[in-house]
């Protein structure tokens, strides 16, 4: 027989799976709006994350709430220092736009390489910060964790949501995404806004890590098919609006867990699943589900 | 490159000093060879992709994949004859790039480089849950190329196919670079609406590279199924492709020799910086592909022209991009 609270389960891990993917998704966003780059080291910010929240949390002992915080301020200065080692003295040539995302795509295996060299081979498990148990919402059960993971990312879209459209800061990243060099003229500062996009980058792909670490532990190679998923999201949602890039999360995550529950085939064919969405929308319709707004 | 000798000339000594190598060297340095070899066929094919026609793809080594598995398939569970089935799998390789190239060539930009690398991955995903066809994780093992004309090949031997691919794999591209195709495509890389305008068919100039070069990576993994009698999908990771990259990247964009400096000196530096970094020499890489991204755009390539400026040499005929 067909178990309905099974279903309901599987909702509650691939919502929660699906935030993880729409948390990198809109770290690529951030940094494509306003300078067209496409930063693949977003999956090797989420492993730093990850190794930040084990460092502070297993290592040093810091309690959650203290932890949280600080991964998040060393994220903001690492996507800091890569805009201004790998992407600012490129831009400052006027080198083809292919020259950062190159220069980011080194940047990507010098971050790796360095995680592995410090840390080694070895999965390091993250404490989970509310214990390891069932919680039930309504009629969905699932582990403490994955709730928070939906919580803090609703959380983080609302507050893109509301920088983008309220704030002075949100209009100027607008202008900037619709025309560099208007914006420029009309005495944008094109630099700090990049610097800006990459350090809220990192922060988000470093969050969207720290809040998988528990689950799935901190682990040097973590970072490519997080940076995968969350792409494939970007396209799938589309890189015009924010909700695109959890929407397209969230799809991703629904279609990969319930091909794996449910379709007979072999459950490895589900990492199919991302890919070959992936392929399929940037075929047939490459600017996503959700059209950027007309410019007004 | 080739100075003032003949140019047949200098093919055939270049055949000549290859091929003697390989009785030269210890069975250890010579598998570090038949390697280094296959790499630079690699890297030559990759170079013309990236380098000369301006795509930016990570399926070569899918393609190379396609070309091992292919063969090693189509022969060693099909039953089909060796030769046939080499080239059955080089068929393949072509039939399958044409396919990917058709929709994949019109995506602009690093958007060609994603459906590429996520058709990679898939590639590992179909090989890893392939079952009994493909081996699953564990790959294809122990089956050994027949006697020819009776006469058991020897790892030196083999390496004498290795040298013959390189070979033609760098004579195609040579020539191709050098003629009308090969002028299309750096027009089309530099910009494509003015080589359209100038009557260069866009699209089929953009298919016919990436379909030619996928080709002849499916041909260097044909090859490469038979160099250790084994393949597993560890071999084809993506992460390869990126490797690959950073050879032609550092070695200078868009030049044979730049593709074949750079791979030499990344496929060798692991065996020096082992005692200091281990097996983390990728970030060795990054950070030379860093610097030259940002010190020296031209990599090894350029430093060679100025040094050769500076001895009153001839100023270089191929253009970097």
């Amino acid at each position: 027989m067909f178990d309905f609270s099974d279903l309901l389960d599987l909702c509650v891990t691939a919502s929660a799976s699906g935030c993880i993917y729409g948390l990198v998704a809109l770290a690529y966003l951030l940094m494509i709006r306003p300078t067209g780059i496409i930063n693949f080291a977003v999956g090797e910010w989420a492993t730093v994350g990850a190794f930040a929240a084990f460092t502070f949390l297993a290592l040093v002992g810091l309690p959650y709430i203290l932890a949280i915080p600080a991964a998040l301020l060393l994220m903001f200065g690492v996507g800091w220092a890569t805009e201004q080692l790998a992407v600012r003295p490129l831009v400052e040539k006027s080198a083809p736009l292919i020259a950062p995302i190159l220069a980011l795509l080194a940047f990507l295996v010098i971050l790796r390489e360095l995680v592995g060299l410090i840390f080694g081979p070895d999965q390091f498990r993250v404490p989970y910060p509310f214990g390891f148990r069932r919680v039930e919402i309504g009629p969905f059960g699932g582990s403490p964790q994955n709730f928070f993971i939906i919580a803090v990312t609703l959380a983080v879209f609302a507050g893109a949501w509301f920088f983008f459209e309220r704030t002075v800061w949100g209009r100027i990243f607008e202008a900037v995404a619709i025309n560099r060099r208007a914006a420029a003229l009309m005495g944008i500062n094109l630099g700090r806004v990049t610097a800006f996009a990459f350090a809220a980058g990192a922060v988000c792909a470093g969050l969207a890590g720290l809040l998988i670490s528990p689950a799935f532990s901190a682990h040097w190679l973590m970072g490519l098919p997080l940076a995968i998923q969350g792409f494939s999201a970007l396209v799938v949602g589309g890189v015009g609006r924010v909700e695109g890039a959890l929407l397209g999360g969230l799809i991703l995550a629904f279609a990969e867990q319930l091909t794996q529950r449910y379709a007979p085939i072999p459950s490895g064919f589900a990492a199919a699943v991302p890919l070959t969405l992936l392929i399929l929308f940037l075929m047939l319709r490459p600017t996503g589900l959700l059209r950027a707004r007309e410019t007004r | 490159m080739l100075g003032r000798m003949p140019q047949a000339l200098s093919w055939v000594a270049a055949a000549a000093a290859l091929s003697v190598i390989p009785y030269l060297l210890t069975s250890y340095h010579l598998d570090v060879y038949r390697l280094l070899l296959l790499w630079i066929a690699l890297a030559l094919g990759y170079n013309f992709l990236f380098g000369v026609a301006g795509q930016i793809a990570f399926s070569h080594f899918a393609f190379y994949g396609v070309g091992a598995y292919g063969v090693v398939i189509l022969w060693s569970k099909l039953g089909v004859p060796l030769p046939l089935a080499a080239a059955g799998a080089v068929a393949i390789c072509a039939a399958l790039a044409f396919v990917v190239a058709v929709p994949a060539t019109r995506l602009e930009g690093f958007y060609l480089a994603l459906a590429t690398l996520a058709f990679g991955q898939l590639f590992i995903v179909m090989i890893t849950e392939g079952g009994d066809l493909t081996g699953a994780a564990a790959g294809i093992q122990r089956y050994a190329l027949p006697p020819i004309f009776g006469h058991k090949l020897t790892a030196a031997d083999y390496a004498l196919v290795i040298v013959a691919l390189l070979l033609c794999t760098f004579a195609i591209l040579w020539r191709l670079d050098r003629s009308w195709f090969g002028r299309a495509c750096r027009a089309v890389r530099d910009n494509s609406t003015s080589a359209a305008a100038m009557g260069v068919d866009v699209a089929r100039i953009k298919i016919a590279a990436f379909t030619l070069t996928s080709t002849l990576a499916g041909a260097a993994g044909v090859v490469y199924a038979f160099l250790g009698n084994g393949i597993a999908p560890t071999t084809f990771d993506v992460n390869f492709s990126f490797q690959l990259l950073f050879m032609i990247i550092v070695g200078g964009l868009g030049r044979h020799l730049g593709a074949i400096l750079g791979t030499i000196l990344l496929y060798l530096a692991p065996f020096v910086l082992e005692p200091y970094v281990g097996h983390h020499h990728p970030l060795v890489y990054g950070l030379l592909m860093l610097g030259v991204i940002l010190f020296q755009r031209e990599g090894l390539m350029g430093i060679l022209d100025a040094v050769r400026r500076r001895l009153g040499g001839v100023r270089p005929v191929e253009q970097a991009p």
